[in-house]
């Protein structure tokens, strides 16, 4: 998969595995600054029922670093704002091996 | 759901540093070069430990198991495993390789190889750290039945999610 260039004032928003699945898609690209609330508000009026089958059983990356879900949904408009051009990534649980 | 055209890159990607070899590979996994890669004379003890495809799931036949990975954060996790692993053993060299897109039954998905000084070290090592890369590395596994299923599995053991038929 090679993901084109996310538009100016947008980031770029990657799903695997079940993820891919439930959206139909490897990719979308979302306007920023965003929360990571504003994240999930935005995915579950896109796709509806994400927030229960695949969002509260995976993680989420911003530029390859972890984030803590539970804590930036606490915090709510406060927590740390996604950023134009950063990479962000649901990642479901994991099956190598 | 996972096309044999739908690579996130061509052949392998890895990283190197000292002593440590991590990779992933759209390519059939070779077990000598793994064991080349960690060989020495300083290590008297060198594990291999090989993944394959079984041919079924839960009584289901399975035809092939198709990978797929976010290459970048699953070569950093690779690599954070391999530092770790060859630090807390005092592994003499530590190589781990993931095999990507579709493998067929008997095929090897993965490949570890670690070197010791002493047996003891090597067989942990080579335990604790396939342990880590199931249950940290971001690879996801399909698995393709006979009949035409395709389930994406959790963990080993655990019955997958089936992958909606409108995908196939």
């Amino acid at each position: 998969m090679s993901v084109p260039k996310a538009p100016s004032g947008h980031f770029t928003l990657l799903y695997f595995a079940a993820a891919t699945s439930f959206t139909q898609k490897q990719y979308d690209f979302i306007p920023a600054p965003l929360s990571i609330e504003q994240l999930h508000t935005t995915l579950e009026t896109k796709y509806p029922g994400i927030s229960e089958r695949i969002l509260k059983s995976s993680a989420l990356t911003i530029n390859l670093d972890y984030v803590d879900v539970e804590q930036e949904l606490a915090k709510g408009i406060d927590g740390m704002q996604i950023q134009p051009r950063d990479e962000v990534a649901v990642i479901p649980p994991v099956s190598s091996g | 759901m996972s096309n044999p055209d739908d690579r996130a890159f061509d052949g392998e990607q890895a990283f190197t540093a000292e002593n440590i070899y991590v990779s992933l590979t759209y390519e059939p996994l070779d077990t000598n070069k793994a064991l080349s890669r960690v060989k020495s004379p300083k290590a008297g003890a060198v594990v291999l430990f090989a993944g394959c495809t079984r041919d079924s799931f839960a009584s289901k036949t399975v035809t092939h198991l198709a990978y797929s990975t976010y290459a970048p954060l699953a070569l950093r996790t690779l690599q954070t495993i391999a530092r770790d692993i060859r630090q807390k053993y005092n592994l003499v060299g530590i190589s781990i390789t993931h095999r990507l897109g579709r493998v067929d039954v008997g095929e090897e998905s993965i490949l570890i190889a670690v070197s010791a000084a002493h047996r003891t070290e090597g067989w942990r090592a080579g335990e604790e750290c396939l342990e880590r890369v199931k249950e940290r590395v971001e690879i996801w596994k399909e698995e393709w039945f006979e009949d035409g299923g395709v389930w994406r599995s959790n963990r080993d053991g655990a019955a997958g999610v089936p992958v909606r038929k409108e995908e196939s």
